[in-house]
């Protein structure tokens, strides 16, 4: 039994000039809700395109619901819901046809579930795929990939551009999802307050390199920014990962990640004089965290 | 019961795609040897010289057959991939099948729905042929076009099917040949040589055993 939805070692691939994955390795908890954070360009929609084997990977593994990939992509595929960043359905199918095309391919497929779907968003069944909103397509997706009852949800990008309401909407129902049971969730975005609210686990993503791998729970309380006076020159082992220091005659500033209150001895152990301790906001904490992995390449 | 599932929805939705241009195919195909009969439909009594007449009259409607086939199949085959084309392949990469699996479902469904013209040209051939009074000697052979049809239908389809299901590279390479070939015979024909590429192939291509040979030749619908 394998504890990992999906695991990749390794991972490679270069499209071109100018961009590259490079030495990848993910690793998302079985039945965790993962929130795959990174600005855009910075390769979400490409590593997810890695692992569906839409893309394939120079080198490296990838290991997916205890499959390797991408040998074994249809049995994959078959626990797998993919909503992929752009409208990939057929646009000239209505929302019933869209429905029962799917859900064939699927021996799983929920069809009463589908249903109930269908109604809870509002979704007419005759309406054709190339006359309805952006919102209403993004609740189609979600609806798609929901009733298959996959084990694994894949989501790129899945509430990019619509508006509050269906973004709700859609976020409330995958959340009654995994209440229902032990699926693993991956969900990409760049909008770092939507995967507070429902990922308990991050992986920050930042031009082809993971620049952090945490649980939510660290990610929002244990980013600070740390205020020292009578810093150490050398910064040894620390009991908490130093993400950037800032340096000024009077004083330095630290940001942290790992922190926990208790850490604050250690300082006092090297002599620090800690003059005050902010919490980061999620966003902030985000940005510190791309900023403390683009400062040794840019050094 | 799963596959015959999943190839209902696919066929339904190859249907849903190409209708429109099935149907206006199929109207077509009807009004084809129908056109046929245009010119009088009771020859038990006339002359030898109006049969003639009548019969080079047929002959003439009948040519535009292997043209008709030629669009049906490169249209049916064009529109079975044209929405995944569309749509970069995500959706068809992404189900639960293998791909060889997938391109048969489509090619499969593509193939049936060449049935729509073919059917109607057949059902337009029978009714032109028991709507005029042939003289003796002379023959309706419905079943035998309608047959040909398909088959020069399906033909093309396949030829295009795969083109059209080639990789970005293998599609490149094909036109790179074609655009390679026209340049070599224009260089050719700078020199006078007495020599053409594109021929030659047309030539391998159209007689037989070339696949396209079945496009080629009489496709009388009337005959002594």
């Amino acid at each position: 039994m394998t504890t990992h939805a999906i695991e990749t070692r390794d991972l490679c691939y270069r499209p071109g000039p100018g961009f590259e994955i490079r030495d990848l390795s993910i690793k998302v908890r079985q039945g965790a809700i993962y929130g795959f954070l990174g600005p855009n360009g910075a390769g979400k929609t490409t590593t997810i395109q890695l692992l569906l084997g839409l893309r394939r990977a120079r080198s490296g593994s990838i290991s997916i619901l205890g499959l390797d990939a991408p040998r074994e992509l249809p049995r994959i595929l078959g626990s797998t819901g993919y909503v992929p960043e752009r409208p990939h359905l057929y646009p000239y199918l209505s929302v019933a046809e869209a429905i029962r095309y799917h859900g064939a391919f699927y021996p799983g497929f929920d069809w009463s579930y589908a249903e109930q779907l269908r109604k809870a968003f509002d979704l007419r069944e005759g309406a054709k795929l190339s006359r309805v909103s952006k919102g209403e397509m993004g609740k189609l997706m979600i609806l798609l990939v929901l009733a298959q009852r996959p084990d694994l949800l894949v989501l790129d990008e899945p509430t990019d551009g619509l508006d509050p309401v269906v973004r709700r909407d859609v976020l409330s129902a995958l959340l009654d999802f995994c209440s229902q049971g032990a699926a693993t969730v991956f969900i990409s975005s760049h909008l770092v307050h939507e995967l507070e609210r429902i990922c308990d686990w991050v992986g920050v993503l930042d031009r082809g390199r993971l620049a952090a791998e945490l649980p939510m729970n660290a990610f929002k309380n244990g980013i600070k920014r740390i205020r020292l006076g009578r810093a150490p020159s050398l910064v040894g082992d620390t009991p908490f990962v130093v993400i950037s220091q800032e340096r000024s005659a009077l004083e330095q500033v630290w940001v942290v990640r790992g922190w926990q209150p208790t850490m604050v001895q250690w300082f006092d152990g090297v002599g620090a004089e800690v003059k005050e301790i902010v919490d980061l906001d999620l966003e902030d904490g985000f940005v510190e965290l791309l900023r403390g992995a683009r400062a040794p390449q840019e050094g | 019961m799963r596959d015959a599932a999943v190839f209902r929805q696919v066929l339904l939705a190859q249907w849903r795609w190409a209708r429109l241009a099935l149907v206006v195919l199929a109207v077509v195909g009807f009004a084809i040897p129908l056109a046929s009969v245009f010119y009088g439909a009771d020859l038990a009594g006339a002359g030898r010289s109006r049969v003639g007449d009548w019969l080079v009259a047929a002959d003439r409607v009948a040519s535009v057959l292997p043209y008709f086939a030629l669009l049906t199949g490169v249209l049916v085959g064009v529109m079975a991939w044209t929405p995944d084309i569309a749509g970069r392949h995500v959706y068809a990469l992404t189900l639960p099948v293998s791909r060889a699996y997938f391109v048969t479902l489509r090619f499969v469904a593509g193939a049936l729905l060449t049935l729509v013209p073919a059917g109607a040209f057949a059902v337009g051939a029978v009714i032109a042929s028991v709507s005029v009074s042939l003289p003796p000697g002379v023959h309706a052979h419905p079943a035998d076009v309608a047959a040909r049809f398909w088959l020069a239908t399906l033909t093309v389809y396949a030829i295009i099917f795969a083109i059209s299901s080639a990789s970005r590279r293998g599609q490149i390479a094909i036109i790179s040949i074609i655009g390679g070939a026209v340049l070599v015979d224009l260089l050719l024909l700078t020199l006078s040589a007495d020599f053409s590429i594109t021929a030659e192939a047309f030539a391998l291509l159209t007689n037989w055993p070339g696949p396209l040979a079945i496009l080629t030749g009489r496709w009388a619908l009337f005959d002594v």
